[in-house]
């Protein structure tokens, strides 16, 4: 399908807000079915970047692309114009996204959150979509909460949903903004197993995390970020053990205690 | 003096309108009603306006604003009765407006464009207080799951913001009901032109104005109550399941049945 063979390439990603230039020049190749963890300290980039993944931000110079398609703008003349709105909304639905603050929609039920995506955008008659989204809850272990509203779940619950909601566009590729920083301690699990779950089953995931028991037992790379660059890049492994730069190693000790 | 007040002018007001009433009565209600749905329509497409990417829209919003919130709304109603004749040299208000369906006195139908257009310049502000209530992540989530920006703010952003603007909104009507008494001035009969007609055929004003003010206690009251019920459905996905009217009623009476077992 891709024309490179890989599901997500970025090439010399820049983006800057006002003066400040977050991403300086980021480059980051995934294949099919690789689950890359990306972890460094708040203001490293690393959110900005897989945002910029979906188009949530513009950037300021390189290209994304997606199973080959650069993602939110068109070449003309050896120049990048940014997209039309349609086509940058068609390319987002090939991506699915989870939020660091899930971000489910509180005024549907948790079934109707799932449907929403696949009957507006696709066209997927509704019973049909209802009966996919009902698998999709019991895949996250929620079938009981189909008609339960977003305020009356736990955070790993809306969370959960929130990946069942991504999931059900049928993506082809995942990414997780730090999705569970905003949860309490006890319901981290749960929504990590699902994750796990998920790169089993062969999902094209990015995840950027502090959980670094996950990216050791899911992960099958991990990039570590810092001042709006990739300064390493290996197994998960590698991390544990043998850490080459010094910054990395701080940070490991930070968040390894 | 208490005496000279004359009750049989009230009681018959109250209790016994004649058609000429009721007619001004609904001419009221539905000047009122029509006002404010255009107004709520004026409003919406000024606030997305005021949000385009598009900086002459969002100037115009702006100008539409600072001009029918800064002067007086009887200047307005005035202006759209004489003056857009004067002005532009063409009838814009014709002596009665032919809708197909039915047919609408000239007059009315200037006060109806008056008030919607002021009244659309107080909802730009509340629809868009309403939108910027809702959480930014609402159009991410929707965004990043391929909805384009029409479709999200349709089936996600406008619902939840239409639970922030209703209440202003209602007050907003309450208001309407009242300020359309100043369409008198430009001939309408409606509750207020009504009690003043009266009023100077009878040199009774105190008796008039008594019973009109009571006719819009009630036009208030009846909306406030509608308006709760609104409020109430509206709320309903935020707090949960809600119980029926007879499951409340059941609830209510669950401590007095209890009460009454005990006590036997």
């Amino acid at each position: 399908m891709s024309s490179n063979g890989f599901v997500m390439s970025a090439h010399e990603v820049r983006k800057r807000f006002g003066r400040l230039e977050v991403l300086k020049g980021v480059s980051l190749e995934v294949k099919r079915g690789e689950v890359v963890c990306v972890i460094g300290p708040s203001g490293s980039g690393k959110t900005t970047f897989i945002r910029c993944i979906h188009h949530l931000e513009k950037i300021d110079g390189g290209r994304i692309e997606v199973n080959g398609h650069l993602i939110g703008y068109r070449e003309q003349n050896g120049k990048l114009i940014e997209d039309s709105e349609r086509s940058i909304a068609r390319q987002r639905a090939e991506i699915g996204m989870v939020f660091q603050r899930f971000n489910l929609f509180p005024h549907k039920t948790a079934l109707e959150n799932v449907i929403e995506a696949p009957v507006q955008v696709r066209g997927v008659p509704k019973r049909q979509a209802i009966q996919q989204a009902e698998e999709l809850l019991r895949r996250v272990g929620l079938a009981d909460k189909r008609d339960v509203y977003p305020g009356k779940l736990s955070g790993g619950q809306q969370q959960r949903v929130a990946i069942a909601r991504a999931l059900a566009m049928r993506p082809a590729l995942m990414l997780f903004d730090e999705p569970t920083s905003a949860l309490d301690p006890e319901v981290i699990g749960e929504v990590l197993d699902v994750m796990k779950e998920l790169a089993l089953e062969g999902m094209t995931m990015i995840v950027v995390t502090h959980e670094m028991g996950f990216a050791r037992e899911a992960a099958d790379r991990v990039v570590m970020m810092d001042d709006g660059r990739i300064i390493e890049e290996g197994t998960p492994e590698h991390f544990f053990r043998e850490p080459r730069e010094e910054r990395t190693k701080q940070f490991l000790s930070k968040i390894l205690v | 003096m208490l005496a000279a007040f004359e009750w049989h002018i009230l009681w018959q007001r109250i209790f016994h309108p004649d058609h000429v009433f009721v007619l001004a009565l609904w001419r009221t209600i539905y000047i009122s009603v029509a006002a404010q749905v255009f107004g709520v329509l004026l409003g919406l497409i000024a606030a997305l306006m005021r949000m385009s990417k598009i900086w002459p829209l969002r100037v115009l919003s702006g100008l539409y604003v600072l001009v029918f919130r800064g002067t007086p709304v009887i200047v307005q109603i005035f202006f759209v009765y004489f003056g857009a004749n004067l002005l532009f040299g063409f009838n814009l208000i014709p002596r009665t407006a032919d809708f197909g369906l039915f047919q609408l006195d000239g007059a009315a139908f200037a006060g109806i464009v008056a008030l919607s257009i002021n009244e659309g310049a107080y909802m730009r502000e509340i629809i868009r207080a309403g939108i910027d209530a809702i959480d930014r992540g609402q159009m991410e989530a929707a965004r990043s799951l391929g909805m384009h920006y029409r479709l999200a703010m349709r089936r996600i952003v406008l619902p939840q913001a239409a639970r922030v603007i209703v209440p202003p909104l209602g007050n907003e009507f309450n208001n309407m009901l009242k300020t359309s008494s100043l369409i008198f001035f430009i001939g309408v009969t409606e509750l207020f032109g009504d009690a003043e007609i009266r009023y100077s055929t009878t040199f009774k004003p105190v008796e008039y104005f008594t019973a009109v003010a009571f006719w819009y206690l009630v036009l208030t009251t009846i909306w406030s109550v509608i308006q709760a019920q609104i409020e109430r459905k509206l709320s309903v996905s935020e707090r949960g399941e809600e119980p029926s009217f007879r499951e409340r009623v059941f609830q209510a009476w669950a401590p007095v049945a209890a009460w009454g077992r005990g006590a036997r």
